[in-house]
């Protein structure tokens, strides 16, 4: 499935709990996905030969409260194993969601997992809010 | 190998400003080449394999035709010299000898065919596996440059100076409150659904007479006129 087909299939879909979604291929290649339930952090879509990578920019090492950010990573290091689904990591200056699938994988559950990513998004903030600036 | 190690070495070495390429684009240029020349050179082997295993097939072939022919000739050599016939059985003879030479020359070149199949055999198994290997490691990557790029087109808007002070908590309390929006829009709908199918509690009570409802006209009319009777 290339990412405009994703795109479209997204465009039409509603979740179980009635999430919708709107997706935009950009001009770099990299589907831009919002969710009805966490339209304040859209996740990124991209593919490799052989995987969808979903990725949710959560906030830059700036953003953390100065000398928390080993906390933070402590902190998510424990919360990591709660959220199977989705990982944390860090890219460049900027801590991420991550999760990826198979190219082969479904569209309804490519769509649920980009709906647990959204909710998971905003589970993971709330855990670490108080270590952010 | 090591593409990870080699990335976390990168990283560390300060190859890590958004934007920035972690890994050479030449570097996978040429993992790409090396992968795609292993490849061409491994379905050339191959088809000089399946050449090589026909000459081999042919070979034995020879080899069963020469015995049968050599058993052949003995039985008729046999049957001369009962017949006293020692000097065509002479003849004879030097023919099986010529035939079992012949198959002879024959089994030592299968058996050197027979051995370099089986290595170039296993050179390409070899091969095959660190061709996939290699993918393995390019998909890595691959995955890494494609996190970067999905990372590198929103990190731009993050704070890099801080100037969007609790941007993360402001933007949690939004999709808060939408949330809480929606819930109560779910919570209104279901109570609309409640009173469309007569669910509404006060509607069952004066459908039994019990409470609530005022009597109308008629009971204001009969008050008065009690205030009035009193007076």
């Amino acid at each position: 499935m290339t990412l405009d087909d994703l795109a479209f299939h997204l465009n039409e879909h509603a979740g179980a709990e009635g999430t919708t979604f709107d997706a935009v291929v950009t001009e770099n290649d990299i589907l831009e996905v919002v969710c009805s339930n966490n339209d304040e952090f859209p996740i990124h879509i991209t593919r490799t030969e052989t995987q969808l990578l979903s990725v949710t920019p959560l906030f830059s090492i700036a953003e953390v409260q100065p000398g928390k950010v080993d906390e933070l990573n402590a902190t998510f290091l424990r919360l990591s194993p709660a959220v199977p689904l989705s990982s944390i990591g860090l890219q460049g200056q900027t801590y991420i969601l991550f999760g990826a699938m198979a190219l082969s994988t479904r569209f309804d559950v490519i769509a649920h997992e980009i709906e647990v990513q959204a909710e998971n998004t905003i589970e993971v903030l709330e855990a670490v809010e108080h270590l952010l600036a | 190998m090591g593409v990870l190690r080699d990335m976390l070495t990168a990283l560390k070495g300060g190859a890590n400003e958004v934007g920035e390429a972690i890994v050479d684009a030449n570097a996978i240029r040429i993992l790409e080449q090396e992968i795609r020349d292993a490849e061409n050179a491994i379905g050339s082997a191959k088809q000089s394999l399946t050449r090589m295993k026909a000459s081999e097939i042919r070979l034995k072939r020879d080899m069963a035709t020469l015995a049968t022919d050599a058993a052949d000739y003995e039985k008729k050599a046999l049957a001369a010299l009962n017949a006293g016939e020692e000097a065509l059985a002479a003849e004879v003879a030097e023919r099986i000898a010529e035939l079992e030479t012949d198959r002879g020359e024959k089994a030592t070149e299968q058996a050197a065919l027979d051995a370099e199949i089986h290595k170039i055999h296993a050179m390409i198994k070899s091969r095959e596996k660190i061709i996939a290997k290699n993918k393995r490691e390019l998909d890595k990557v691959r995955t890494v440059q494609e996190l970067q790029k999905a990372t590198a087109s929103v990190s731009k808007n993050f704070a890099a100076t801080g100037s969007t002070e609790h941007r993360v908590s402001k933007a949690l309390e939004r999709v808060k409150a939408k949330q809480e929006g929606w819930q109560d829009r779910m919570q209104a709908g279901e109570w609309m659904e409640g009173q469309e199918a007569g669910d509404d509690i006060d509607a069952k009570l004066r459908a039994k007479g019990i409470g609530g409802a005022t009597g109308g006209a008629g009971d204001v009319l009969a008050r008065l006129k009690a205030k009035q009777a009193a007076a």
